[in-house]
C-alpha cells in the first residue's frame, strides 16, 4: 500500500475517521493497529520483524532503567544494538558478501575447490533500514540518559511502527515522538491544513516530477555503453532531481499525514540543491534525520572535530563510508557502488575541510564579492554538480558503468555546444526540464521566505488557485501506476 | 473547526466542478484522437449493421491497419468492423462483443484466436483496468454498468469500473493529444529480420504465467465458449481462425498441441468454422515483427485464405 496507490487513498480516510471518533487517550492504540495493518500489507511476515525489533528495544530499555550498574547497562545497550543493527547488516549484506566470496574463491582457489555458501533467501522487510536506526537511537538515548526508559510498551511500539514514517523515514527520535503521544493526539486546524498542503506537494514531487523523469533516466542508464554523452548528461541531471523529488516527496507526504493525526515528525529536507557546499548539503539540508543520526551516534562518539585534525578527517570518512553502506540496497541493489559513493562524498568533506581556512580568509578580505549573487550562484552550481557526479555511483549498476558514464560525458563535453542544437529533444525532455525549472523556482522562493507563509498571506483566490493547480497537475500530469519510492525498496 | 469544515466543503465543491470540466474536455478530446479502441469504434461506426465483426488480440489488428479494412471491404463488397485490441483474451472480447450487440448488428463474427490469451488473467481480467484502454473508451453508462457486473461476476478488479466511471485514466492520459494508434501500425510496411532473441522475448512476454495453470485454461476456454454461445443465440455465424506466424515463433509456443486439443473438445467449437493457418506462411518477408503480418503478408493471406472465409465460399 504505497502512498501513491489507490489503496492508501481508501486507507487514510478510514484511519482518520476512526482516529477522530476515539477519545484522545485511546488514539495511540488505533494508530498502532493501523500501522501494523499498513506495514503487513506489503508482506505479512514483515510485521514479525517489526514486533521483534520493538520487543528487543523495549526490553533492553526497560532493563537499563532497572539498574544503575554501568556494566549491565552497557551489556544491555550492546545486546540491543547487536541484535537490531546485526539484523540490518545481515539482511543487507549477507547474500551479497556470500556471492563476492564465492567469486573470489573461484579466482584464487583451484577449480576443484570451488565452494558454495548458503544464502538467506529471505525478502528483506521494507523500511528496515529506517526503523532499525530509529530503534537504535532509542536504545542509545536511554543509555546516555537523554530519555527515560518507557514503561508504556504501546507507545514504544507506535514509535517504531508509525505508518507514515515506517517505509522511508524520517528517522524519528523517541525524544521528539514519545512526548507527543503522552500529550494526547489532537490535530489542530492549522496542522490539518499544513498536513494537506504537504501531502499534495509531496505527491506532486513524487508522481509528477520524479516519476516523469524516471523513464528517461532508466532507459539511458540501462544502455549506458550505447547512449550518447548528451543522453547521459541529461540523465544525470534528471536523476539528481528524480531522487530528490522521490525521497523528499515521500517525506513530505509522511510529515503531512502525521500532522493529520496531530504528530509532528522531524524535518528531513531543506532545499538541498541550494546548498553552497557539500558540507552544508549533508549537514543540514539532505536527509537531515539520517545526517543528524550519524552526527550524534557515530561522528561525536568517535571524537568528531575535537580529537585532532587527523582523527577529524578519519571520522568524516568513516561516517560517509558507513552512510554509503547504509544506502546500499535502497532502490538499486547492493553493490560496491555505494561504498564508492560514500567515499566520494567523504572525500568532498575532506576537500571542504582542507580548503575552509583559505575560503574563510578570502571571504574576510573580499566580503562584498563573497556575498555577491554571482558567487553564491557559482557555489550552488559547483555543489550541485559535485553531488550529481556522486549520484552517478548511486544509480549505476556497477562502479565500472559509473566510471564509463562519467568518462563519456567528460569526453563529449567539448563537442556538446555544437551537438545540442541538433539533439532530438522530445516532449519528454521538455516536460522534464519544465518541471525541474518549476521546482527550482519554488525552492528559490521558499529559500527567501517559506512558501507556506506566502500562501497563508495570499488572497483566498490565489491560495486556492495554487491548491487547485497542484491537485490538477497531479491528475493531468501524474504517473499513477504506483511506482515504488526509491528509498523504500530495501 | 466548524469554519474549517465549511471551507473544506466549498473547496471540495469547486474542485468537483473543475473535475467535471476536465472530464468533459477529456471526453471531447478523445473524439478527435480516437482510433483503435474497440468501444470508440462501436460508438463512431458508420453503419448500424455489419456483415462481419472481427474480434481478437493484436494478431487481428493488422486487418485494420492503414487502409486494409477498406481494401477488404472493396474486394468483398462486405461491411467489416474490426474490434480487436492488443493483448485481449476471450473475457475482454466477450465484454466488447456484448456492448457491440447493444449498439449495432452483425451477421458474422470472425474470432482471431491466440493460445497465449487463454492462460493468464494478464490478458483477461487485468485488461479491464488497463489505463491505455480506459483512456480511450468513450463514456457510456451501459459500459460502466457492464464493467461493474464483470467485477461482481467475473472477478475483474472493481477499481477498473471506478476508474472508468470517474474518467481518471482519460483525464490522466499523457498521450491525450496523440492519435490512438497501436505502435505496430507504424511498422506495417516494414520487413522484420528474424531474431531468435526477439522471438524468445516475445514468447516470454505473451506467457507471463506459463501454461501450467489448468484452471486458467479451463476458465478462459469457458469464456470463449460463452462468447460463441452468445453469437449463436443472436443468430450470428462464427468463424474462428489462427493467424499465420513464422515457424520459428510457432515452434516456441508452449503446449500449443494441448491447447488445440482442448479447443477442439469444446462443444461450442463443433458449430463454428475453424481454420488454423498458423504454419501457412513461413516466409520472413511477410512479417513486421516476430509474429505479426506486414502489408505484403496480409495481402497474401487475405487473397489466398481469408477472402474465401469472409465470402463464405
Amino acid at each position: 500500500m504505497l502512498f501513491n496507490s489507490f489503496g492508501f487513498f481508501l486507507f487514510l480516510p478510514l484511519v482518520l475517521a476512526v482516529h477522530a471518533a476515539l477519545p484522545t487517550g485511546r488514539r495511540w492504540a488505533w494508530l498502532l493497529v493501523a500501522s501494523y495493518v499498513f506495514y503487513a500489507s506489503f508482506e505479512p511476515t514483515n510485521a514479525l520483524y517489526l514486533a521483534f525489533v520493538t520487543l528487543v528495544i523495549y526490553l533492553c530499555g526497560w532493563g537499563m532503567g532497572q539498574t544503575e550498574r554501568r556494566p549491565v547497562r552497557i551489556a544491555l545497550l550492546v545486546a540491543g544494538l547487536v541484535i537490531v543493527l546485526g539484523l540490518l547488516v545481515t539482511f543487507k549484506f549477507y547474500d551479497f558478501l556470500a556471492g563476492e566470496l564465492e567469486r573470489a574463491g573461484a579466482v584464487f582457489l583451484a577449480d576443484d575447490a570451488v565452494f558454495n555458501l548458503p544464502r538467506l533467501g529471505v525478502v528483506t522487510p521494507v523500511g528496515f533500514s529506517f526503523y532499525a536506526f530509529s530503534a537504535a537511537s532509542y536504545l542509545i538515548d536511554v543509555y546516555v540518559g537523554k530519555l527515560a526508559p518507557q514503561r508504556h510498551g504501546g507507545h514504544v511500539a507506535l514509535f517504531t511502527a508509525f505508518f507514515p514514517k515506517i517505509l522511508a523515514g524520517p528517522i524519528e527520535r523517541a525524544t521528539n515522538f514519545l512526548p507527543q503521544l503522552r500529550e494526547g493526539l489532537r490535530a489542530h486546524p492549522e496542522q490539518i491544513v499544513a498536513g494537506a498542503q504537504l501531502i499534495v506537494w509531496g505527491l506532486f514531487k513524487k508522481v509528477v516530477i520524479a516519476d516523469n523523469l524516471a523513464p528517461l533516466v532508466d532507459r539511458n542508464f540501462a544502455i549506458a555503453a550505447f547512449a550518447t554523452p548528451i543522453d547521459l548528461l541529461i540523465s544525470v541531471y534528471f536523476f539528481a532531481f528524480q531522487i530528490y523529488c522521490d525521497f523528499s516527496g515521500y517525506t513530505d507526504i509522511a510529515i503531512g499525514v502525521a500532522l493529520l493525526f496531530g504528530i509532528r515528525l522531524m524535518e528531513n529536507f531543506r532545499r538541498p540543491y541550494l546548498s553552497r557546499g557539500t558540507g552544508e548539503f549533508w549537514g543540514s539540508r539532505w536527509h537531515i534525520s539520517l545526517g543528524h543520526w550519524f552526527r550524534d551516534y557515530l561522528y561525536f562518539p568517535l571524537g568528531g572535530s575535537r580529537a585532532g585534525r587527523i582523527r577529524q578527517y578519519a571520522n568524516l570518512m568513516t561516517v560517509f563510508v558507513v552512510s554509503g553502506l547504509w544506502h546500499a540496497g535502497l532502490g538499486y541493489g547492493v553493490g560496491w557502488t555505494f561504498l564508492v559513493w560514500g567515499a566520494l562524498n567523504g572525500f568532498y568533506q575532506w576537500v571542504g575541510l582542507a580548503t575552509a581556512p583559505v575560503r574563510r580568509r578570502l571571504a574576510e578580505r573580499l566580503p562584498r564579492l563573497a556575498a555577491s549573487t554571482p558567487v553564491l550562484v557559482l557555489q550552488v552550481l559547483v555543489t550541485f554538480h559535485l553531488i550529481a557526479i556522486a549520484w552517478v555511483f548511486f544509480r549505476a549498476a556497477s562502479v565500472g558503468e559509473a566510471v564509463l558514464i562519467l568518462q563519456k560525458i567528460a569526453a563529449g563535453l567539448g563537442q556538446m555546444p555544437g551537438l545540442l542544437p541538433r539533439y532530438p529533444f522530445t516532449a519528454e525532455h521538455y516536460l522534464g526540464f519544465g518541471l525541474i525549472a518549476f521546482l527550482v523556482f519554488v525552492e528559490v522562493l521558499d529559500e527567501r521566505r517559506s512558501i507556506w507563509q506566502r500562501l497563508a498571506a495570499a488572497p483566498v483566490a490565489l491560495r486556492w488557485g495554487a491548491y487547485y493547480a497542484g491537485i490538477f497537475a497531479l491528475l493531468l500530469l501524474g504517473r499513477w501506476q504506483a511506482r515504488e519510492f526509491i528509498y523504500m525498496q530495501f | 473547526m466548524k469554519s474549517l469544515f465549511r471551507k473544506a466543503f466549498v473547496f471540495a465543491a469547486i474542485g468537483v466542478l473543475l473535475y467535471a470540466a476536465a472530464y468533459y474536455a477529456s471526453e471531447r478530446l478523445q473524439y478527435r484522437t480516437g482510433d483503435t479502441n474497440p468501444f470508440f469504434k462501436i460508438e463512431t461506426a458508420e453503419h448500424d449493421a455489419y456483415d462481419w465483426v472481427i474480434l481478437g488480440a493484436s494478431h487481428a489488428m493488422p486487418l485494420d491497419f492503414s487502409d486494409f479494412n477498406a481494401h477488404m471491404e472493396e474486394q468483398t463488397g462486405l461491411k467489416i468492423l474490426n474490434l480487436a485490441s492488443p493483448g485481449t483474451g476471450p473475457l475482454y472480447n466477450r465484454f466488447v462483443f456484448e456492448h457491440f450487440l447493444t449498439r449495432r448488428r452483425t451477421a458474422n463474427l470472425l474470432y482471431v484466436l491466440d493460445s497465449f490469451a487463454f492462460y493468464s488473467p494478464a490478458w483477461n481480467e487485468d485488461r479491464f483496468a488497463d489505463a491505455k484502454l480506459l483512456a480511450r473508451t468513450p463514456f457510456r453508462p451501459q459500459i460502466a454498468w457492464r464493467m461493474a457486473g464483470y467485477s461482481l461476476r467475473e472477478g475483474v478488479d472493481p477499481r477498473a469500473a471506478l476508474n472508468y466511471a470517474t474518467g481518471f485514466s482519460k483525464i490522466n492520459n499523457r498521450d491525450r493529444f496523440k492519435p490512438d494508434l497501436w505502435e505496430g501500425e507504424a511498422q506495417f510496411d516494414r520487413v522484420f529480420r528474424p531474431s531468435a532473441f526477439a522471438t524468445a522475448q516475445r514468447i516470454e512476454y505473451l506467457f507471463p504465467d506459463g501454461t501450467a495453470d489448468e484452471a486458467a485454461l479451463e476458465r478462459y476456454l469457458g469464456e470463449f465458449a460463452a462468447l460463441l454461445d452468445l453469437a449463436r443465440r443472436q443468430g450470428i455465424e462464427v468463424a474462428v481462425v489462427k493467424m499465420p506466424v513464422p515457424s520459428r515463433f510457432y515452434s516456441q509456443l508452449p503446449d500449443e498441441a494441448t491447447f488445440d486439443q482442448r479447443l477442439s473438445e469444446l462443444p461450442a467449437m463443433q458449430q463454428v468454422l475453424f481454420r488454423d493457418f498458423s504454419l501457412a506462411m513461413d516466409e520472413p518477408g511477410f512479417y513486421f515483427d516476430p509474429d505479426h503480418l506486414n502489408r505484403a503478408g496480409l495481402t497474401e493471406f487475405f487473397d489466398e485464405r481469408l477472402k474465401g472465409i469472409l465470402m463464405r465460399k
